[in-house]
């Protein structure tokens, strides 16, 4: 340190001592002169510079230990109309995955086994559908299940049908139940999605498309909601009906052929598996797929 | 995690050709409500007469929601061609009932697909397509409420037939 920098530092000194222990309130304000003002400027523009001299760095940014990584930069993945058709049938080949492997483990017989067959169908056609439109579009068709909504929703929720010996899951009580359970909140969201991209597909024909694909699976969900619930086929809850007409219980049922008054956005819970100790059961709550879940175009680089 | 953001151009108020075909599908609606009524004041239902008055109830609440979006524009009046077509079908016999409620019921189904296609605003859109789910669901409960198996009947509870579909190029009450 110079001479110069050392005398700046001792009358920086003493200007912290005279201001030490003071009441910034309106007392200081009236004591504290003119002269003394810029005396106190200049001390910390020089103290500045003495900081400044200090360094032997010639690096102007700001002093850190090691490196800084990276910045990876967000990819710019517009929600376009092949994304949207891309996911689609992803979705299709989510629900097209749950009934084979249902055939595959015979968890259903009879009447269930013989409508999951006709669904199942269905679902292969309209991802025959989508991919055909993605395609038109100039798009490559994407014939797989959603990953992610495979990993979140789909493995979990058979598991707990089945069982998982590695996990320490148990088979549920009545698989056949659950299969259907699962069914409806499955074709209940897949209708729910086609809802959702309605007003997000750019082209007006697209939207009538995709609401035609959307309106079949609403009529699956419904099917089944008959079927697991025959006595009462449309919910009464939030209908400003009278009440001879309402529903006696101050719960929804967990199923309806029809469940509300406008097709719903909202997640649709399933109870799966068995219970715990506590008899307590798992509830999955199944979402329409979200901007994570979308089956962008330049993820079939990675 | 991804930067995303929605590709459209679309309006997303009604545009004045929105607001007319969003008229017409109010007056259905109304009509439709109003043919639910006339069964259950006939009678009709039976053990599922709950169901046949929250469907009415559905319908009112689309030609509401219908209202909010066009606001003056809607005629606030039920279509008189529709209901009159309709109304000998609904009366005191469940079955009968149900089975007419279940074919109009379809042809609102197929009306209401080609008119999201037809809307520029994805207000409107969006809306017409939340009905459609439901009116879907309708046809399913309508075909159980008239006896009819699912698994007998398959296609009376999952497929739009032909002759609803052919209606929606021809009848413009249905919009």
């Amino acid at each position: 340190m110079s001479n110069s920098n050392r005398e700046e530092l001792q009358a920086f000194s003493q200007i912290v001592k005279a201001t030490q222990g003071a009441d910034f309130g309106p007392a200081l304000q009236s004591s504290l002169s003119r002269r003394r003002f810029f005396i106190a400027g200049g001390a910390t523009i020089s103290f500045g510079a003495l900081l400044a001299a200090c360094g032997g760095s010639t690096k102007t940014g700001i002093a850190r230990l090691g490196e800084a990584p990276t910045k990876t930069e967000l990819i710019d993945a517009p929600v376009t109309d092949i994304a949207l058709l891309r996911t689609a049938t992803s979705l299709e080949h989510n629900a097209i995955f749950v009934y084979e492997a249902v055939a595959a483990a015979g968890l259903l017989s009879g009447d269930a086994a013989t409508l999951a067959a006709r669904f199942l169908s269905d679902h292969q056609a309209h991802a025959e559908a989508t991919a055909s439109l993605t395609e038109k579009l100039g798009g490559k068709a994407y014939n797989e299940p959603n990953p992610r909504l495979q990993s979140i929703y789909i493995e979990p929720a058979l598991r707990l049908i089945t069982g998982d010996d590695a996990s320490g899951i148990p088979v549920t009580e009545d698989p056949a139940a659950d299969v259907l359970a699962l069914a409806y909140a499955l074709e209940t969201i897949a209708g729910s999605t086609y809802q959702v991209y309605v007003p997000l597909l750019a082209d007006s024909a697209l939207r009538a498309a995709a609401i035609g694909i959307g309106e079949q699976e609403a009529r699956h969900a419904a099917v089944i909601g008959s079927l697991l619930n025959p006595s009462r086929l449309v919910s009464s809850f939030g209908l400003s009906i009278a009440a001879g007409y309402q529903e006696t219980t101050d719960v929804a049922a967990p199923a309806y052929a029809v469940p509300t008054t406008f097709g719903t956005k909202a997640p649709v819970p399933v109870v799966l598996g068995a219970p715990s100790e506590a008899g307590i059961r798992t509830t999955l709550n199944l979402e329409t797929p979200s901007l994570n879940s979308m089956v962008y175009e330049y993820l079939d680089g990675e | 995690m991804t930067a995303s953001k929605i590709i459209s151009e679309s309006p997303v108020r009604p545009t004045p050709a929105d607001t007319k075909l969003l008229a017409s599908a109010q007056s259905t609606a109304l009509a439709v409500r109003d043919l639910y009524q006339v069964a259950v004041g006939a009678g009709a239902g039976g053990e599922h007469v709950a169901c046949l008055v929250s469907i009415a109830a559905h319908h009112d609440a689309y030609a509401q929601s219908i209202s909010s979006l066009i606001g003056r524009a809607a005629p606030q009046a039920r279509d008189s061609e529709v209901f009159s077509a309709n109304e000998a079908d609904f009366g005191s016999d469940t079955m009968a009932t149900a089975l007419a409620a279940h074919a109009l019921e379809n042809s609102l189904v197929a009306a209401h697909t080609e008119l999201v296609g037809m809307l520029e605003g994805t207000e409107g859109a969006a809306l017409i397509a939340s009905m459609v789910i439901i009116e879907a669901r309708h046809v399913v409960a309508l075909a159980a409420i008239a006896g009819k198996s699912p698994i007998d009947d398959t296609d009376l509870f999952l497929v739009t037939p032909e002759a609803a579909q052919a209606d929606t190029l021809t009848t413009t009450t249905v919009a």
